[in-house]
């Protein structure tokens, strides 16, 4: 797991690597609900302000035509590289008829079948997140080889109109999702975060949930509520950028620090293989391995720091 | 008992709790004895415990007749075949109330009150003037405390000179009502009709027994017509329960089913008393006896209450010399701390002011779930309206995650709760509801101004429209409420009337009185010796009073609804000078309306839209200062008096939060972090530790802020542990990797 997360941060900074965001805010129906859709979309832009590289695209209200969206999406495929990296988030309600899913949008509607066909035309890694009602019923859809999907709901029957996206977008707002500290939201963060939060909304407000996240990134699963090594789900999306929040890798660049930094990470894989062994390991001895290893950490840390 | 005030419902769920729902002595009785002739042998031979009353009704229950059959199947205990039968009955003679009685009054011994209503309606409707069946409407009435249960029972006596239970049972509400003087002459009455009257001699019996005479001439009499009348004792602990005295309404209790060992109804009732003080294996044997043995289905309490049972292994307990705190495991870490320091609070403030020390510990238990929390003091679910209940040394209380922020202060709940707990002890629960009630109505705005329930426009009209009690009448306004909402209305006159005699005679004339009623003496007697004037005299100086002090809201009441309106409409047109100009006004005519469309929320949206940000500050305060507890409101105000850099107000606005709602866990991290920044490293580590135990997900800076936070406070040892957990979360937590070097000297 470390090695491949110390992979992603690389990828991140690397010069070549671009990371493409497009986000439609579809049809409200009302106008508190536009009102919440375009404000959430363009809280989720500024955030992205600050993302070094990135090429922001928005739509919403009378723009978040198909013909728009397949024309942003045709013009990320002609830029696009297979080191670059496309987060597509749909903001709005959505429905599902048993057989595709569709996004309301002014005019005619997209469907889960279409936005596939110009999804698949894009080289670079995908996260696409569908936070709006029956977004559950695209998964099957959208899913492909290194594309990770998050749906706000678990099937296409979760019709109510739904609270996700505002978490998944105060993800980007809040320092405290990024929850391995490394400088680098990972699409597995923003979902876990998200979905938490989500939780203890309708936890809060004593309300039965109407929506229950999922996260496929297999290609070839139904999706899972809590993505873990157990249920094969979440690889790819833990190792998914989809914010910087710092100058993390500034130090990779310096040569003279290289064999610190390959320290570095041998130490945090060691602790992450403990992890792993948790329950199979008596907890004194855990312990003191554990603490061995992140003391020797801090140490390599503070002599890279220097 | 602490209601929520704003639930009409609450009417209902007050008055049940103390009477308790299971041991209506009428809910087994014959009532107007209409049966079958047959039915009115195995009656008789049941109410005298005869092993022949099985035989009897065996044989009744194979009658040909549907009637006979349905009495046979009821008294065998299977009420869904007699439930059958009564349909057979009804279908085979529909214009016969008789049948629609008995049917009703099966269905209310399986607390299906609105079955027993509707069956008790068609009898009358056959014949509306069918005495049994308007004494059936009034017992069925009576069990939801509704104040025509009385009319109807007046109407029933007077429709049949004969019917003496129409007697009892008004002398049995009477004495719910604290009107010994006329339960007294209820009871009599029905005993001029038939000396035999039970219930009537049970009530007298109880009446003396809780003025600590023996009451031996009413059981004499009583056990020589039924020797194996254990009814008696169940309806004298009926009165003793609901009067707080517990110990003795549980030992009544058992001498009930030792009497009468099939007396089902005091059984149940008994199991819930002892799961109530904690004597939870006996509370399961007791209400497991009662569901296997006793009559089917079984009663809705009875069947919640061993489901209660099931769900309490599932508490965690934590127990000092003084104090029992049990909490569901699921909350308990979030909860203990904050339970803990206004628990021992409150207990040093009561010990002080009243000068009394409770003997043992106190208990206090937190419901998460509001359907537990109603099963465990009112056995059943589903009536709301109320937070808190006090039995003896006991506090049962809603969960300050039971029920969606901003519905209660969860705190003042506590301190209200806990001033019941020394006002029973130091008048062994003698004491009248309104007294109890208002004393710790009272104590909740004693302990700050902003905690305890404001004037709502239920008590402005209610004052508006002379609906307040005189003193000496106001404990019916708890009992058996005139209107829905009096119960609540009732509480505030409690409250009011506490203040006002503070006010005016001090403190210690609210210890005169606790003493008062120890000693056995009424609210007329108390009030003449204690503040030297009579009842009536202490109404006419008490209503003036309380007139003065709401005047200004009362006689503005229509402006008022009217500014709300006008500035909701400005609100709309987005015409913000205009919201500003009318709320202001609804808000200087009326400050304590602080429920959802207030015009501080209209002031605060109008002063966000032109960016006023002193004027924002200013309402937000004013909010919360008159009570407001919409958690929004106070975290805004906390955010802006940390961006205005006066940390201090914003620790002080989130603590405020604290004790209205826990599970907020963005507001213990900006919480904690204000400590810090305010050098009360103490109250960061609490905070870290609630954000921790709310399920941040941000395991890794809340472990190194808690490091932090001990660290601060030379806990070393805890802040290394703090530390170690949070690089376990994230090991390449730079932060936290150089804390760990400064932890271990490295």
């Amino acid at each position: 797991m470390r090695k491949l997360l110390l992979l992603a941060a690389v990828a991140a900074i690397s010069a070549q690597a671009t990371s493409f965001y497009l986000t439609v805010a579809g049809l409200g129906g009302e106008p508190e609900y536009d009102q919440r859709f375009t404000g959430w979309a363009s809280d989720l832009n500024k955030a992205l302000a600050g993302e070094a590289g990135a090429k922001v695209e928005l739509l919403s209200g009378k723009d978040a035509t198909k013909a728009n969206i397949q024309a942003k999406l045709s013009a990320i495929a002609a830029q696009a590289k297979a080191d670059d990296t496309l987060m597509v988030l749909f903001i709005g309600h959505g429905s599902y008829d048993d057989i595709d899913y569709k996004l309301n949008i002014p005019g005619q509607d997209i469907s889960a079948s279409e936005l596939n066909d110009a999804l698949n035309k894009i080289a670079a890694r995908q996260t696409v997140v569908l936070t709006t009602s029956g977004s559950g019923g695209a998964i099957k859809k959208l899913q492909k080889d290194k594309r990770v999907i998050i749906s706000a709901t678990k099937s296409g029957s979760e019709r109510n109109a739904t609270v996700f996206a505002r978490f998944w977008v105060e993800a980007f707002r809040d320092g405290s999702a990024d929850t391995d500290k490394n400088q680098t939201l990972t699409a597995l963060e923003a979902y876990k975060y998200a979905k938490l939060k989500t939780k203890d909304y309708f936890d809060t407000q004593k309300r039965l949930a109407t929506e229950h996240p999922l996260l496929e990134d297999t290609g070839k699963g139904e999706g899972e509520a809590d993505p873990s090594a157990g249920n094969g789900q979440g690889l790819l999306a833990g190792r998914f950028p989809v914010l910087h929040l710092g100058s993390a890798s500034a130090i990779a660049s310096t040569p003279a620090k290289q064999a610190l930094l390959k320290r570095k990470d041998d130490l945090e894989t060691s602790i992450d293989e403990l992890k792993y062994r948790k329950a199979a390991t008596d907890q004194p001895t855990y312990n003191k391995q554990m603490q061995g290893l992140l003391l020797e950490l801090a140490k390599v840390q503070a002599s890279l720091d220097q | 008992m602490k209601s929520k005030s704003t639930y009409v419902v609450v009417a209902l769920v007050l008055t049940v709790l103390y009477v308790g729902d299971e041991q209506r002595w009428f809910r087994q009785m014959g009532a107007s004895a209409q049966g079958p002739a047959p039915y009115l042998e195995c009656e008789k031979l049941a109410a005298r415990a005869d092993p022949g009353a099985r035989a009897c009704y065996q044989r009744l229950s194979t009658s040909r007749d549907p009637w006979a059959k349905a009495e046979g199947l009821w008294g065998l205990g299977d009420g869904n075949g007699a439930s059958l039968a009564f349909a057979e009955a009804v279908a085979a003679n529909p214009k016969d109330p008789a049948r629609h009685v008995r049917w009703a009054y099966l269905f209310l011994s399986t607390d299906q009150n609105n079955d027993a209503k509707e069956d008790m309606e068609a009898a009358l409707k056959i014949n509306p003037d069918y005495a049994p069946a308007m004494l059936g409407l009034a017992k069925v009435l009576s069990e939801s405390y509704d104040g025509k249960a009385m009319e109807w029972a007046e109407k029933a006596a007077k429709a049949d000179a004969k019917l003496y239970q129409a007697h009892e049972l008004m002398a049995y509400m009477h004495l719910e009502d604290n009107n010994p003087e006329k339960a007294v002459a209820s009871a009599k009455e029905a005993l001029q009709i038939n000396p035999e009257a039970l219930q009537a001699l049970a009530i007298l019996a109880a009446m003396d027994q809780m003025d600590d005479k023996p009451g031996t001439e009413w059981l004499d009499r009583i056990f020589k017509a039924n020797p194996k009348y254990g009814e008696a004792y169940e309806t004298m602990g009926h009165f003793f329960v609901q009067n707080r005295r517990y110990d003795e309404g549980i030992a009544l209790l058992r001498k009930a089913i030792e009497l009468k060992p099939n007396l089902w109804s005091a059984r149940a009732e008994l199991g819930i008393q002892l799961m109530r003080f904690g004597k939870e294996a006996e509370a399961h044997q007791q209400l497991e006896s009662v569901f296997n043995d006793g009559p089917k289905p079984s009663r809705v309490s009875v069947r919640n209450s061993l489901k209660l049972l099931d769900t309490l292994v599932k508490f965690q307990t934590f127990e000092t010399a003084t104090t029992v705190l049990k909490f569901d495991k699921k909350e308990a870490a979030l909860l203990e701390p904050y339970y803990k320091a206004e628990l021992d609070r409150a207990i040093a403030t009561y010990e002080k002011k009243y000068k009394h020390k409770i003997q043992g510990p106190i208990q206090v238990e937190a419901y998460p779930d509001h359907a537990d929390f109603e099963v465990r003091t009112l056995g059943i679910p589903g009536v709301g309206g109320i937070l808190g209940v006090t039995f003896g040394h006991y506090v049962a209380m809603d969960s300050p995650n039971g029920r969606p922020p901003g519905e209660f202060h969860w705190a003042a709940t506590l301190w209200h709760e806990l001033s019941h707990v020394y006002v029973l002890d130091m008048t062994q629960s003698r004491t009248p509801r309104w007294f109890t009630e208002g004393v710790a109505v009272y104590e909740e705005t004693a302990i700050a101004p902003d905690w305890g329930d404001r004037m709502t426009p239920r008590e402005v009209a209610a004052i508006r429209d002379k609906k307040l009690l005189p003193i000496a009448e106001l404990d019916r306004g708890y009992i058996h409420p005139s209107y829905p909402e009096q119960v609540v209305v009732s509480y505030y006159q409690g409250g009011r009337v506490i203040t006002y005699i503070v006010e005016k005679w001090g403190y210690d004339a609210v210890l005169g009185m606790i003493e008062g009623f120890k000693n056995r003496k009424d609210t007329a007697t108390v009030i003449k010796d204690v503040l030297k004037v009579t009842p009536e005299e202490f109404d006419a100086q008490f209503f003036p009073w309380l007139e003065a002090q709401t005047k200004k809201t009362v006689d503005g009441f229509e402006r008022w609804t009217k500014l709300l309106k006008d500035a909701n409409e400005a609100g709309k047109a987005k015409d913000w000078d205009k919201v500003i100009a009318l709320g202001t006004e609804a808000l200087d005519l009326y400050p304590d309306f602080v429920e959802t469309g207030s015009a501080y929320t209209m002031l605060i949206k109008a002063y966000t839209e032109k960016a006023d940000k002193p004027n924002m500050i200013q309402t937000l305060e004013a909010y919360a200062a008159h009570g407001g507890r919409e958690p929004a409101p106070l975290k805004q105000l906390a955010d802006m008096q940390t961006e205005a850099g006066n940390k201090k107000a914003a620790a002080a606005a989130l603590e405020k939060l604290n004790l209205i709602f826990l599970k907020d866990e963005a507001a213990h991290q900006k919480l904690g972090s204000l400590h810090m920044e305010l050098g009360n490293p103490q109250g960061a580590a609490r905070e870290f530790g609630a954000a921790l135990a709310s399920g941040t997900i941000d395991l890794a800076g809340t472990h190194y802020n808690l490091a932090l936070a001990y660290r601060a406070t030379k806990q070393n040892e805890k802040a290394l542990e703090h530390v170690y957990q949070s690089l376990e979360a994230a090991p390449s937590f730079k932060p936290g990797l150089k804390l760990l070097l400064e932890l271990t000297g490295q």
